[in-house]
């Protein structure tokens, strides 16, 4: 929201610093100040002055006038203004000497628009005095700063932080003196007063509408809102210095002479003052009249009932609702107004009368001959009183962590308009002003902001809290996860960090089904609605973006899987996914041996290739009897070139399998045997069956049985030659005994239809 | 007569050492000359019986001096033979160490794992739990425990993306205050880091995915000036460097009162630069006292217990840190940036 600093001059007539500083004191004690803009600078220097003679250019648009620029002078001013004409007054500023088709052009006849006071550049400002119009600064403070301040969406409420700020008196503009007595002349019904607790109206006559005057247009155009008519702009004035936001009605064209407040049929259709329609429900809350809704409550008006050139009789709107109400229907409608930002932040049902309190004084000087019709109508539920908090000054020195004197903290609260009692020595009792205790002050903590702001955070001193000295509770699961990335970088491998996003495309690519998939209502672009189930889709767009630039790379990346539930929240898995890239060479192999590295012991399966796998490169990761993972290789469809290894490693299994606990044997002191066996198997045979079967014969003399190589033999054969080792940790064992271990093995392996070279 | 054959002997056989061109030459020497069975001194040997015991032990003398001189002499030869001999084979092993070595080098840790857990060891170090919560929350988690009820204007702060079965993504790590103050016993600290979402348009400084740094410390009579102390060890420790922090009231609803930190820009020190946008500061984290409400709704007593909260935006810190000017680099999984790292 913008501010403007005369704006709030106004109320505190004895602010002598500029915007720039005050700004500073602003971010500091209230709210986040975003910038300031100055405005108007022109009129700085701007003068009315009498355009004497107009002379047209050969060849040019623009016109050559004479100016009369009283006590400096007569000018040659250059106009490119369709309305620039001999004997109007308008406003001249001097920017300085320049040709202009062709002629010297001193100065500049400037439009409102130039001058800052409206957005109208249709042609050079008209006016017989600009006296009052001076330049201003706008200060921007971020709207999220004051989500818990209702009254800071006005100036008043700004003037009043910054009167206390500066320990300076504040003004008030709304005298309630003014409001007619007596019967009004029109009736309001409230259907019921939670969702609209007051709702305040005056009925005016002998109006005018036209445009407003250019003070008005001036102070709306400087903090960003455009001057439309004299009627809407003073309810847009008031808005702004009051927070309150108001509504005028064609009072010609309301049906009746009493204003419904309620909720809406369902299937009841709106139309607005945007043009657009609206089909209502029972969650809208609307203005009526007899034949129908003529507001949207809060957010905007109705196309019908609309001020225009012909209005003569105003009904005039100040109302109250429900903050959460309003908020709903804003958001179901997805129609956010100047009205509905500032009823959401829950605004104070004091300030309807206030606000028609300042209209009766306004509108006279917008709307020359405008007359009062009866009294106020005001209907309201029953307000709550404000709230009354015990404010320890001990708690409150603890809190803040600095002692403070109670005069000091009495004054602070007091210049913000609490109102401060003693109960005892060390406590007050603060009555919370109306305009804070609708949602932001309601307990003894939210004092301590009031008071800790005023004082200045500067002003305590940082200090050491005491705290047990504790070793913090562990977490295994990270500090496995760190371990992990710890191995993959040391082998070589990139950490990437993916999107939680996935298209359905990706997810088809990968054999899965999209309806499978948490889905995200509101994705914030096409391709990004499914949350991931698998981090495959985002490794392999990774690879095909690196592969461009690289022949050969490893990256790995630790994320969660996602997966739904049939209640409560999905389940979030670890994964760990490795892959390796190469223009020629499969990075199975270096793979499987960061699976083993990892996962000590770990045994690789041979699997069935799924649809996106390399039908003959794929296998399934084994680790202490569970299934924890997959190796494989992407299906060459899937790559335009190269070959991407891929390991595919379920964390969370890992984590819940825990590592074998270390158990120390001593070393043997007796010598272990070794002898070489060379089996003929088919080339489809996997190597690893022999392994498996002389693990499975299980005789605990052996100590180990390694692989050695392996050749082709003619015929789709191989020899594949292991080497098994035999000891016992007590005695040499004979060679008899030796040889008749061999004879079980191998006897074992041609039970199996092996074939041996002995 | 026998000492001349020796001496001749002897003087012959040193002579044909010194000439030997090969270490076979050298054995045809050593077997001629010492062979035990044929050897020239063998042979004379074999005639020293006949010789008087007086002779017999002067001429063993010569003999065994003339076999001594010979053997030095070949010991000497041969080890010249295999210095030369190692020499060329290990002259012959020459390799070219300017060669890159074969196998991957090391990788590279992201750079906000590589910030995150320096800052992990330094809160571990301060006593602090590192804990984890659930990317997808429910409402009542990131939003009603945390003092934020439906149609509070504060959602407004957070654009959610909301997913199918009515939960939401986390839009801040706040929530896992919220499941530390149901897990762990008080006194407590704890971070939480992690990655959390927001429907906002991407951009080269706006991310809907990025990643925060919860903190939290609960614990009797914690105040503003605990809190500012914290803050300025916690960041002296992360910038490495003594940094000057300031509080400015700042609105979030889960903390009263709500704080913006600023640190005293670090590029320019004070005096303004485009850096800190002229003013001096930069905005650094949102922090605060722990809001009573949201105490009570964990179930801790405010009356007894109080605390801070801190939101440490993470990639924020990493592109403080590396001066990143694309904060999409950090999720477009590029080998080109992931390698600087």
């Amino acid at each position: 929201m913008k501010f403007s600093y005369n704006w709030i001059r106004e109320f505190v007539p004895g602010l002598t610093q500029a915007a720039g500083p005050l700004e500073r004191l602003i971010t500091m004690k209230t709210a986040e100040c975003e910038g300031i803009e100055e405005t108007g600078a022109l009129l700085g220097n701007a003068q009315v002055v009498l355009v004497e003679s107009v002379e047209p250019i050969a060849g040019s648009h623009n016109v050559k006038t004479q100016i009369d620029a009283g006590p400096l002078g007569k000018r040659t001013v250059v106009c490119g203004a369709p309305n620039c004409r001999a004997g109007m007054h308008a406003v001249w500023t001097p920017i300085g000497k320049k040709v202009v088709s062709g002629v010297e052009s001193d100065g500049m006849l400037a439009s409102a628009s130039e001058l800052g006071i409206s957005r109208d550049h249709a042609g050079i400002l008209e006016v017989d005095t600009i006296a009052g119009l001076v330049p201003d600064a706008a200060i921007e403070i971020d709207n999220k700063s004051i989500t818990h301040r209702p009254d800071l969406w006005g100036h008043h409420g700004m003037a009043r932080e910054v009167a206390a700020i500066l320990g300076l008196p504040l003004t008030d503009p709304a005298k309630l003196e003014l409001l007619p007595e007596g019967p009004a002349a029109i009736q309001v019904m409230i259907e019921d007063y939670a969702l609209c607790p007051r709702y305040s109206a005056l009925v005016f006559d002998n109006v005018t509408v036209g445009p407003s005057p250019l003070w008005l247009q001036y102070r709306l155009t400087s903090i960003g809102l455009n001057p439309i008519n004299n009627i809407v702009d003073l309810t847009n004035f008031l808005m702004a210095e009051l927070a309150q936001p108001m509504h005028a009605f064609d009072a010609d064209l309301l049906h009746g002479d009493t204003i419904f407040v309620r909720t809406a049929k369902a299937g009841e259709h709106f139309r607005a003052l945007n043009d657009e329609s609206y089909t209502l429900d029972a969650a809208n809350l609307v203005i009526a009249d007899a034949a129908g809704p003529i507001a949207l409550a809060g957010v905007i008006g109705g196309g019908e009932s609309a001020i225009s050139d012909k209005t003569t009789r105003v009904v005039l709107e100040s109302a109250n609702f429900q903050a959460s109400s309003i908020r709903k229907t804003s958001a179901g409608i997805k129609l956010r107004t100047d009205a509905s930002m500032r009823f959401e932040k829950a605004q104070d049902p004091l300030n309807t009368v206030r606000a028609l309190a300042r209209a009766v004084e306004l509108l006279p000087l917008v709307s020359p001959g405008i007359r009062l019709v009866g009294g106020v109508a005001d209907a309201c539920g029953p307000l709550a009183a404000p709230p009354v908090i015990e404010l320890s000054l001990a708690w409150l020195a603890r809190k803040l962590g600095r002692t403070l004197a109670s005069g000091e903290v009495r004054r602070i609260l007091e210049s913000l308009a609490f109102t401060v009692a003693d109960m005892d020595a060390d406590t007050f009792l603060v009555t919370v002003p109306s305009w804070r205790a609708t949602k932001d002050v309601g307990i003894k903590d939210d004092l301590v902001e009031e008071v800790g702001r005023m004082i200045g955070y500067d002003s305590i001193t940082p200090e050491a809290p005491l705290a047990p000295v504790a070793p913090p509770p562990a977490n295994p699961a990270r500090r496995m996860q760190h371990d992990v990335r710890n191995l993959f970088v040391d082998n070589g491998y990139t950490e990437v960090y993916n999107y939680s996003f996935l298209s359905e495309a990706d997810v088809r690519a990968f054999g899965m089904d999209p309806n499978d998939h948490l889905r995200v209502l509101n994705p914030i672009a096409e391709g990004q609605e499914l949350m991931r189930s698998s981090l495959l889709p985002g490794i392999w767009n990774n690879v095909k973006e690196n592969l461009k630039y690289r022949d050969s790379f490893r990256i790995f990346e630790i994320g969660q899987e996602i997966h739904p539930n049939e209640t409560g929240l999905p389940s979030e898995v670890p994964h760990l996914i490795a892959a390796v890239y190469d223009r020629k060479e499969t990075g199975l192999f270096e793979l499987k041996r960061m699976a083993e590295c990892l996962l000590p012991g770990a045994q690789t399966k041979p699997a069935q290739g799924r649809e996106y796998e390399h039908p003959a490169r794929a296998a399934e990761i084994h680790w202490r009897g569970e299934l924890v993972g997959r190796l494989f290789e992407l299906h060459p469809r899937m790559m335009e070139t190269g070959r991407a290894a891929i390991l595919d490693v379920n964390l969370a299994r890992i984590a819940e399998l825990g590592e074998a606990p270390t158990k120390y044997t001593p070393i043997r002191r007796q010598p272990s045997s070794a002898f070489d066996l060379s089996v003929v198997m088919v080339n489809r045979q996997h190597a690893g069956d022999v392994r498996s079967a002389i693990a499975e014969y299980a005789n605990p003399l052996i100590e180990s049985t390694n692989y050695l190589w392996e050749f082709a033999l003619p015929d789709g054969k191989k020899s594949v030659s292991y080497r098994i080792t035999v000891g016992s940790p007590e005695r040499t064992l004979p060679s008899e005994e030796i040889m008749a271990i061999r004879a079980d093995i191998i006897a074992i392996l041609r039970e199996l239809n092996y074939e041996l070279k002995v | 007569m026998l000492d001349e054959s020796i001496q001749e002997l002897a003087a012959g056989a040193l002579q044909r050492i010194a000439m030997a061109g090969t270490a076979e030459e050298l054995e045809a020497v050593r077997v001629e000359v010492l062979g035990r069975k044929g050897g020239a001194l063998a042979e004379i040997s074999k005639g020293m019986g006949k010789l008087s015991p007086d002779e017999r032990k002067r001429i063993g003398a010569v003999l065994n001096q003339a076999k001594q001189e010979i053997e030095t002499a070949l010991d000497a030869r041969k080890a010249t033979f295999e210095a030369v001999a190692l020499a060329a084979k290990l002259d012959s092993e020459w390799l070219d160490l300017t060669v890159p070595a074969p196998g991957p080098r090391r990788g590279h840790l992201h750079p906000i794992t590589r910030i995150q857990r320096e800052l992990e060891d330094l809160f571990v170090s301060l006593g602090f739990a590192v804990l984890d919560g659930p990317e997808v929350e429910d409402e009542y988690h990131n939003f009603d425990a945390l003092n934020i009820p439906a149609d509070h204007p504060a959602r407004d702060m957070q654009d959610t993306f909301w997913l199918s079965g009515g939960n939401l993504l986390r839009t801040h790590t706040s929530p896992v205050q919220v499941r530390g103050m149901e897990r762990l016993k008080l006194p407590l600290r704890m971070i939480a880091p992690g990655r959390v979402f927001r429907n906002e348009s991407v951009d080269a400084s706006h991310e809907h995915t990025f990643y925060q740094l919860e903190g939290m410390m609960i614990d009797r009579n914690v105040s503003v000036a605990h809190l500012l102390y914290f803050m300025k060890t916690l960041l002296t420790a992360v910038f490495q460097r003594d940094v000057t922090v300031r509080l400015r009231p700042g609105y979030f609803p889960f903390v009263e009162p709500g704080f913006e930190l600023d640190i005293q820009c670090l590029i320019c020190g004070g005096p303004g630069c485009p850096v800190c946008k002229q003013s001096g500061w930069v905005e650094l984290l949102p922090c605060g006292l722990v809001n009573p409400h949201v105490l009570r709704q964990s179930g801790i007593d405010p009356d007894e217990f109080g605390g801070f909260a801190f939101g440490l935006g993470l990639t924020r810190l990493v592109m403080m840190r590396y001066s990143i000017d694309d904060i999409r680099q950090l999720q477009g999984g590029d080998l080109r940036f992931l390698e600087q790292f």
